[in-house]
């Protein structure tokens, strides 16, 4: 049973295309990993997931039905999503992003307001305005956001960068548990190969297209990453086999 | 028990009632009226502070609205040109109309309001969407020429409704009156209603249209009716009393430093705040040099100018990220 399929996406910002013949299919309870160097397309295939931007050929289905056909409330009870950088000028407090999480979704939330924030380690931070806490935090609180609106398919625009080991390591373990207790599909965007080994699955793209598609174990090869990120031949990358 | 936010406010507000029902150019103790003294309160008093409240409410609600939308703590009707072109729509009315217009001149602003918020929003975006600098620009750009319009129509019209007309743009409450109050008081309403009713979007457009997007809302049409909101509360203040400026400004982040970000309580305190402030500032106005009155909007300036001048500094500074 998928959540969420793309079939045959293509997508291009005026005459560019950006995202080419893009095939996949994100089964519960995956916690899958997109891998690209930047500009390949990652952003615009999890802007296409979260129907921001509507493919000029093909089609992404959230639940069975094209994501941009869901009304705003029903997406956002199904599906969340994380852009890469936030801007919040205003002083809103942590409590508040997570109450604007969970009045976006209907019914039966997941997880309660304090559960969210012990889940992204900030519990007791309701009444901290975001202004007073550190980047990485401030993403954690925007991630609790995302996780009160209670959706079963998150999409998250690179949510590891600026959190440090710990906090990188507790999140993709938070994500983990998530997809196993609760059965949600989760993709995320990021950089980082040796994490990405801790993923069910990876998707490696290149110029919008798909290079790999697997178990991070059998597909992470020293030729693969090569390839991703055109390096020369002779470039080994550590932690990677041969 | 934790004193509440709205009920200190509420508190504050009597004082400063009281307050403006004493003072002037006659020092009075509304509890012990004499005839004479009753008809000053009720003919004098009474209109300004009314006439004040909503003014000075209909900013603050304004104004929160448009820092919201376009997040950027700098935004206010009055520095995105909004209320210049509320009040040139409006002046025109009032020559045609030799100041009879009374619920002719509401609807102007609101006309002037709206065409004024299209065309800068029009200017202040490219093509990823509104960008917070450059709409800046534009509707100081837009707000000065369109000042500049307005004196030069004054300039060239009759000298007697001038001198009124120039007070009222200084924002002088003295000729205050119950005239437009009416009609006033249904935009603003509206205005108020209308955001209140959209305050999802208000608080997701400002973490951006992406976010407002992922939180099933979408960013467009939630932009369009909080603008439609503010522009109703600019032209109910304008026909109440031209252009105040830095209220609009002010009070939003006075509010939000006591109360947080959340447009549930943004909205209704600032519209506290915002007629408290307005009114305080005509108390002031009208008692420190009696027989002269300083108009309330050249008060509000003497605060909000360095006030505005401190939040350009922390905002460049990244104080406000």
């Amino acid at each position: 049973m998928s959540s969420l399929r793309f079939d045959q996406v293509c997508f291009s910002y005026g005459s560019a295309p950006c995202v080419v013949q893009f095939s996949c299919n994100l089964a519960k309870g995956e916690l899958v990993g997109l891998i690209g160097a930047n500009g390949s397309g990652k952003s615009t295939l999890l802007r296409l997931g979260a129907g921001l931007l509507t493919p000029t050929v093909g089609q992404v289905q959230l639940d069975g039905k094209p994501v941009r056909s869901w009304k705003g409330e029903e997406r956002a009870t199904r599906l969340g999503y994380l852009p890469q950088s936030i801007e919040a000028p205003l002083p809103f407090r942590v409590g508040e992003l997570v109450e604007m999480g969970r009045a976006a979704a209907r019914k039966d939330h997941l997880l309660s307001c304090k559960e969210v924030l012990a889940a992204v380690g900030l519990e007791g931070h309701e009444q901290t305005p975001l202004a007073q806490i550190s980047g990485g935090e401030r993403r954690r609180a925007f991630i609790a956001m995302i996780l009160a609106q209670g959706g079963k398919t998150l999409l998250l625009d690179e949510p590891l960068a600026g959190l440090d080991l710990r906090y990188q390591y507790e999140l993709l373990t938070l994500l983990r548990s998530l997809c196993q207790t609760h059965n949600l599909t989760v993709m995320i965007s990021l950089h980082d190969l040796i994490l990405a080994r801790n993923l069910d699955r990876l998707l490696v793209i290149r110029q919008g297209q798909l290079l790999a598609d697997g178990l991070p174990t059998e597909i992470l090869t020293q030729q693969l990453v090569q390839q991703t990120f055109d390096l020369d031949p002779g470039f080994q990358v550590a932690g990677i086999g041969g | 028990m934790k004193r509440h936010p709205l009920f200190i406010m509420l508190g504050c507000l009597g004082v400063v009632l009281l307050l403006s029902l004493s003072l002037g150019q006659q020092t009075i103790n509304p509890f012990n009226l004499d005839p004479l003294q009753l008809k000053i309160v009720l003919d004098l008093r009474l209109p300004r502070i009314v006439v004040a409240l909503l003014m000075g409410g209909s900013l603050g609600v304004a104004g929160a609205i448009l820092q919201g939308v376009f997040r950027n703590p700098l935004a206010d009707p009055y520095v995105l040109g909004t209320s210049s072109g509320a009040a040139l729509a409006a002046a025109f009315g009032l020559l045609a109309t030799q100041g009879t217009g009374v619920w002719l001149v509401p609807l102007l602003a609101l006309t002037g309001a709206l065409v004024t918020s299209a065309v800068v929003v029009s200017l202040g975006r490219d093509a990823w969407g509104v960008r917070a600098e450059r709409l800046l620009l534009a509707g100081v750009g837009i707000g000065f020429f369109l000042s500049a319009i307005l004196m030069l129509v004054m300039s060239l019209a009759q000298a007697d409704g001038v001198k009124r007309a120039l007070l009222w743009m200084a924002g002088d409450l003295a000729a205050a009156d119950w005239s437009v109050v009416p009609m006033a008081s249904l935009l603003m309403l509206f205005g108020f209603v209308l955001a209140l009713a959209r305050r999802r979007g208000l608080n997701a457009l400002a973490l951006g249209d992406e976010v407002a997007f992922g939180l099933g809302l979408e960013p467009g049409r939630e932009r369009t009716l909080l603008v439609l909101a503010a522009s109703l509360l600019t032209a109910a203040s304008v026909a109440l009393g031209g252009i105040v400026g830095f209220v609009g400004l002010m009070v939003p982040h006075a509010v939000r430093a006591l109360v947080g970000a959340d447009a549930r309580r943004v909205l209704p305190l600032s519209a506290i705040g915002g007629g408290m402030l307005l009114c305080l500032a005509d108390t002031v106005g009208r008692s420190v040099l009696p027989p002269v009155e300083i108009p309330a909007g050249v008060v509000t300036a003497l605060i909000g100018a360095p006030w505005f001048l401190i939040m350009l500094r922390r905002a460049t500074n990244g104080g406000m990220r």
